[in-house]
């Protein structure tokens, strides 16, 4: 185990066990704060609009009760927590939500929202196309105008060129350094854990991006000066699934004797990989969040307008770079997770597994329901697992 | 207690009164199933396709391809009970349980034909199966299942697929006026690609006038469906849900001849006007309450309808998603994928501006208050599906806003479409005298507040 806590990781500890501290303290000097949910929302034109993007997450400690009320038991529990937290008012701190239509819940979620939430009066949903065609990115770009004007009204003012390029500059800065972190755990012994490189990441969405820019360079200052030397485990694990945000499962994971190197989840690399790219207009954020991010939410059509199929070739143009980091990151094993109800990861657990095999990597599909007690029949699942792999 | 007519006599007492109009419409999917396996086995191409509010199948009509609704096949499987086998043979395969049971069964289906039957089709499926597909076609309307189950039949074929797009509808930013234009444009770009890449695949061109020609019967199909629907709002209720059920293919994916469905619901349309004339009722005993059901039925156990009926319960009207909207005017446009893009878009586009009107932002919620009212609802039997998300994620909300705002209550009842172990109609009809009670109760409340029913 990783001891001898640094000041990066030791601020990153605290925001992560009080995420809407910072968010109050800016608030509370003037700034508005927006909400959003899942990956889709283009943050950039939030910052660049001078207010603050916010991730909201649910709490895997706190039962859903408030939330029952008004949704039923058998749709994603990630997302009944947001609505639940959002019930009981803990996101008090927000001027704003924003969803986007990443999955049928993810939308109804926003539209719940505007019913039964009462903080964050101003409310956006972005309608997000289920293909990365041609059209479809044109379509995205003109569902990110729509959004970009009507924050433009919250604002009072108009999105400046100039502003939106620095925006997509420092958080394509903050993608660079994210994966400089990640570029660290390539090592025999990774002088990081995943628990605190989730610490670290679920920071960054509780931070304006240029306090989340200097976090980030004080943590990989403080991990390369580490002086501890940590052993060498069974296993080299990649986590892989649907939205994270609680160390618990690294725990569980590190605890039976391996190290997590490297996720493919949307609170680790799935949100940091892809830059913006110049112009850094509008048709460059389409392009970053739907065809850029690797999410199975959306059909990459790999062999599009093709007459003939060919299934692993298909597979490997969706998963290939997941082939990348598995051979980056010295991966022997992968861990499929999903938060129970997810359709969108669901129907893609079969084929990854597939595509693994073939690569030689062994895999194991958990499923939980996004709450901490779920986890523990997991538990002897992958120490077996791990135990394999050893 | 509503008015009622004297139950019709029979030789048999049937609890449901069926329409006679529903038979033929009922057949013409399952005459279907039976060309389009004969067309297979003439060499002819079939198309595996999701249900995708006219989009795709006018096209592939226009073409004179054969198609075939998994989604409809895995209610066959379900009413006939022969789920079982199939939803294991997804399960062995690695699919979580907890997916669309459509999806699962059919999966299962294709993993039975490719993995243990060298490619043909399993012996117990019913109607005589699905033939291999030559395209799989999916759609980005309503859920995420539509695209993803599909993308996940790759596994087992090797035919190309496509994924059709549907802006994402009811919803405050997806009803804005003007945004309309964009959205036609985004769709008539899709259509005009998905109809290159047909002629590509099937090496013969787009019979322009033909797709003209079923644009307009569509037309007609759902204005008739539509009036059929406006008939139903008599007391009693003329039509009862499982008779819908029975009937809708030719209506929501254009099951069989669309010439022929036309006249087949021209006929229903002068049945039901005849019922709401002469004050017939769908079921054979007296209308004590009328019911709403929502959303998505329990294929496997479509029986115990007869037993509410029995007792009463009317269910005037269902499943709202299954149902086509009044058709807009096309007159005015004469791109036939711009036509087909705005008869397809308008499936739930014209939702919100009234929801918005309620003071509420789920759509769906608002088409169910508009419909109580309409149909005079007495209770909702509200059905939310173990492995269905997009059907069932809105209940609880259309349950808060009916009592909220008509003292209309609900009944809970937690089932699937496909998989019958989490269903216990016994259970449902202990609860069901009880909800009664509710239900004169609010009858009371709805009139107390000046409402008329």
């Amino acid at each position: 185990m990783v001891t001898a806590t640094t000041k990066g990781l030791s601020r990153a500890h605290e925001i992560y066990a009080d995420r809407g501290r910072r968010m109050r303290e800016l608030r509370k000097a003037g700034k508005k704060i927006i909400g959003y949910i899942c990956l889709y929302p283009p943050i950039e034109i939030i910052t660049a609009m001078g207010m603050v993007p916010f991730r909201i997450f649910g709490d895997m400690s706190e039962p859903i009760t408030a939330a029952d009320q008004v949704s039923t038991t058998v749709v994603c529990p990630f997302l009944r927590s947001i609505i639940d937290l959002g019930i009981k008012g803990k996101f008090d701190f927000l001027d704003g939500a924003v969803g986007a239509h990443t999955c049928d819940i993810g939308m109804t979620t926003i539209i719940a929202w505007r019913d039964y939430i009462k903080d964050a009066p101003f409310t956006h949903l972005i309608d997000v196309p289920h293909t990365d065609h041609a059209p479809a990115v044109d379509y995205f770009e003109g569902q990110i105008n729509f959004f970009k004007k009507h924050i433009e009204e919250l604002a009072g003012e108009k999105l400046a060129e100039d502003k939106l390029k620095k925006a997509c500059e420092l958080h394509n800065k903050q993608r660079k350094l994210v994966r400089d972190l990640y570029d660290l755990r390539k090592s025999d012994t990774p002088k990081l854990t995943s628990m605190e490189n989730l610490e670290v990441m679920v920071s960054l969405f509780s931070l304006p991006v240029e306090e989340g820019n200097e976090l980030l360079e004080e943590v990989i200052k403080d991990v390369k000066e580490r002086s501890i030397k940590p052993s060498r485990k069974k296993a080299r694990l990649m986590v892989w699934g649907p939205v994270f945000d609680n160390t618990s499962l690294y725990e569980l994971i590190e605890s039976a004797g391996a190290d997590v190197v490297v996720d493919d989840t949307c609170v680790g690399t799935r949100a940091f990989w892809a830059d913006v790219k110049a112009p850094y207009d509008l048709h460059a954020l389409a392009q970053r969040y739907l065809v850029d991010i690797k999410c199975p939410r959306t059909y990459r059509d790999t062999q599009h307008q093709e007459i003939e199929r060919d299934y692993d070739k298909d597979l490997d143009s969706r998963f290939n770079y997941i082939k990348k980091a598995v051979t980056d990151w010295h991966v022997n094993g992968v861990v499929l997770q999903s938060v129970k109800y997810c359709d969108t990861h669901g129907y893609e657990v079969p084929n990854l597994r597939h595509y693994l095999d073939t690569l030689g990597i062994p895999s194991i599909y958990i499923e939980h329901d996004y709450s901490e007690r779920s986890l523990a029949p997991i538990k002897t699942r992958v120490e077996a697992f791990v135990e394999t792999l050893g | 207690m509503s008015e009622t007519a004297t139950p019709a006599k029979t030789e048999q007492k049937r609890a449901i009164n069926r329409l006679k109009s529903v038979y033929p419409l009922r057949n013409m999917v399952q005459q279907d199933y039976v060309t389009t396996l004969q067309a297979s086995n003439e060499g002819k191409p079939t198309v595996w396709s999701m249900l995708n509010y006219w989009e795709g199948d006018l096209p592939l009509k226009a073409m004179g391809l054969n198609i075939v609704y998994p989604e409809n096949y895995a209610t066959l499987l379900a009413a006939t009970g022969a789920a079982e086998p199939f939803l294991d043979a997804s399960d062995s395969d690695g699919f979580p349980t907890h997916m669309c049971g459509y999806g699962r069964s059919t999966i299962g289906y294709a993993y039975r034909m490719m993995k243990e039957n060298g490619g043909k089709i399993p012996p117990d499926a019913p109607l005589g199966g699905m033939a291999k597909p030559a395209l799989l076609l999916g759609s980005g309307i309503i859920c995420d299942a539509r695209f993803k189950w599909f993308q996940s039949l790759a596994r087992y074929f090797d035919a190309p697929e496509w994924c059709l797009e549907m802006p994402m509808m009811a919803t405050y930013e997806g009803s804005e006026p003007e945004l309309e234009d964009y959205q036609v444009k985004f769709l008539v770009k899709e259509l005009k690609d998905f109809i290159a890449f047909l002629e590509k695949l099937f090496k013969q061109k787009m019979d322009w006038a033909k797709l003209e020609e079923l644009i307009d019967l569509a037309v007609k199909i759902h204005e008739t469906t539509y009036q059929i629907s406006e008939a139903r709002k008599a007391i009693p209720g003329p039509m009862h849900a499982t008779d819908f059920w029975s009937s809708m293919p030719p209506s929501l994916f254009f099951a069989g001849d669309m010439k022929v469905a036309l006249k087949c619901y021209q006929d229903m349309l002068a049945e039901v006007r005849e019922r709401v004339n002469n004050k017939v009722s769908g079921i054979n005993y007296p209308e004590r309450y009328r019911l709403i059901f929502a959303e998505l039925p329990p294929w496997h156990s479509l029986k115990f309808f007869d037993k509410l009926a029995e007792m009463g319960w009317n269910f005037v009207f269902e499943s709202f998603g299954y149902h086509a909207p009044k058709p807009p005017d096309l007159s005015k446009y004469s791109d036939p994928c711009e036509k087909l893009a705005r008869l397809s878009r308008n499936f739930m586009f014209n939702v919100f501006p009234e929801a918005k009107a309620e003071g509420i932002q789920n759509p769906i919620v608002e088409t169910y208050l508009k419909i109580a009212r309409g149909f005079k609802a007495d209770g909702f039997f509200l059905h939310p599906l173990i492995s269905c998300r997009a059907a069932s994620c809105s209940l609880r909300t259309v349950q808060h806003w009916e009592q909220e705002k008509l003292d209309i209550p609900s009944l809970w009842v937690e089932g699937d479409i496909i998989d019958k172990r989490v269903f216990n109609p016994q259970e449902v009809l202990a609860r069901a005298e009880a909800f009664e009670q509710t239900m004169d109760h609010y009858r009371k409340v709805r009139k107390s507040k000046g409402l008329d029913w």
